[in-house]
């Protein structure tokens, strides 16, 4: 009786991080097909924007009301971009459920580069 | 972009990612000639789209791989520092070099790839040696024969020292590196091939993730050819890994071996 509930606790991280993955995955899958979905729809011929958008212009096109099928390509490889962000700071948690100090530490280093990459290429 | 264009882009990147699956590679080396042959895509862009394909692939591989429990999850956490930091510092480089450069980087990768290709598959299947008095040990069980391998790791330095430099060609060429990694985990640190395939995949799409929004806001995705390779690759990889169960691949790995040359020979002369 006692030992499922440590062999739960130790694979904490696994479960969490195999779920993250999956959860990015098809977020992103799905809003890139719909994207492609509403491209063909429009037989092919909405014409590509003329210079790549900010990310903070594709979250405004997002939001405005009138979907761009580039728009949600846009997102949907944005949002695929952001799943080992997503999957590193499950794994923080992760770790950190387990009570392993030193690989909560290890992820947050990981995570800590990631984010220097994403604001450096926000802010550059 | 017309229909036509539009599926042969789709199906191109189902046959790179069947192809990288069937060989245990990502399909980053058969999708970017793919992109710069056939739809005359600068470098730039066939990496930044082969980035992306890098992450879709590896996140949802990785998720079933964490299911059989054959990632080595804190090895892999632990030489991710040294991968993302490589990526990073790639992707930075990949952006002050030109197309042409880039090209026969990439022309000189294709090369080593295809020597490394076929030594491995000259090499016999010798029986695995794992070592229990290293670090971050792990344990599978195998499939075919229900065994449970345990197993620890050795010589972990080493091991960042390869992951940086596996970091450094991701972020530069836009490809898994696992080619690198594997063998380096099984023959340095002596992790059972399983167990290094499984890890390597699982930290690709960090690694790949650290020099995608470099990519992205130099300008090089474009939203149409990295949402439709990236779904078609994802697709492609499903279907290798399922023939790959069936199809022996000894002959498939010459012949891709030998094309992966060709295609470096062409790059070369451009």
């Amino acid at each position: 009786m006692t030992e499922q509930p440590v062999e739960a606790i130790q694979h904490t991280v696994e479960r969490w991080t195999s779920r993250s993955l999956k959860f990015g995955v098809s977020l992103s899958g799905g809003v890139m097909v719909f994207g492609l979905i509403l491209f063909a729809a429009q037989s092919f011929s909405t014409p590509l924007p003329q210079h790549n958008p900010t990310m903070s212009e594709i979250l405004r096109n997002l939001t405005s009301g009138s979907i761009n099928p580039f728009t949600l390509m846009y997102a949907g490889l944005i949002l695929l971009m952001l799943t080992p962000f997503l999957r590193v700071l499950t794994a923080v948690a992760g770790f950190a459920a387990e009570k392993d100090k030193k690989f909560v530490l290890v992820s947050l280093a990981v995570f800590f580069f990631l984010m220097v990459e994403l604001l450096y290429s926000l802010y550059r | 972009m017309t229909l036509w264009s539009f599926l042969i882009l789709l199906l191109g990147g189902v046959a790179t990612g069947t192809i990288g699956a069937l060989l245990g590679l990502g399909g980053g080396v058969f999708l970017i000639p793919f992109l710069v042959f056939v739809f005359n895509l600068p470098m730039h862009q066939a990496i930044a789209t082969s980035i992306v394909a890098v992450i879709a692939t590896s996140s949802a591989g990785a998720a079933m791989n964490i299911e059989r429990q054959t990632v080595n999850i804190r090895l892999g956490m632990l030489l991710e520092i040294a991968t993302v930091l490589g990526a990073i510092l790639g992707g930075l480089t990949a952006n002050y070099l030109s197309n042409y450069t880039l090209t026969k980087i990439f022309a000189a990768l294709l090369l080593i790839v295809s020597v490394v290709m076929i030594r491995r598959n000259r090499g016999s299947n010798k029986h695995e040696i794992v070592f229990q008095d290293g670090i971050l040990g792990g344990s599978f069980v195998e499939g075919t024969s229900g065994e449970t391998v345990t197993y620890t790791v050795k010589r972990v330095p080493a091991l960042l020292a390869v992951s940086v430099v596996a970091g450094n060609i991701s972020g530069l060429l836009g490809v898994g590196g696992g080619i690198f990694k594997v063998p380096a985990m099984h023959i340095i640190s002596a992790l059972p091939m399983k167990a290094a395939a499984a890890t390597s995949n699982f930290m690709i799409g960090v690694t790949a993730a650290a020099s995608a929004f470099i990519y992205f806001s130099h300008g090089h995705l474009n939203p149409l050819v990295g949402s439709t390779a990236a779904l078609g690759v994802l697709a492609g990889s499903f279907l290798g890994v399922k023939l790959s169960r069936t199809i022996k691949s000894k002959a498939l790995i010459w012949i891709f071996a030998a094309v992966l040359l060709f295609i470096s020979v062409e790059l070369f002369m451009r």
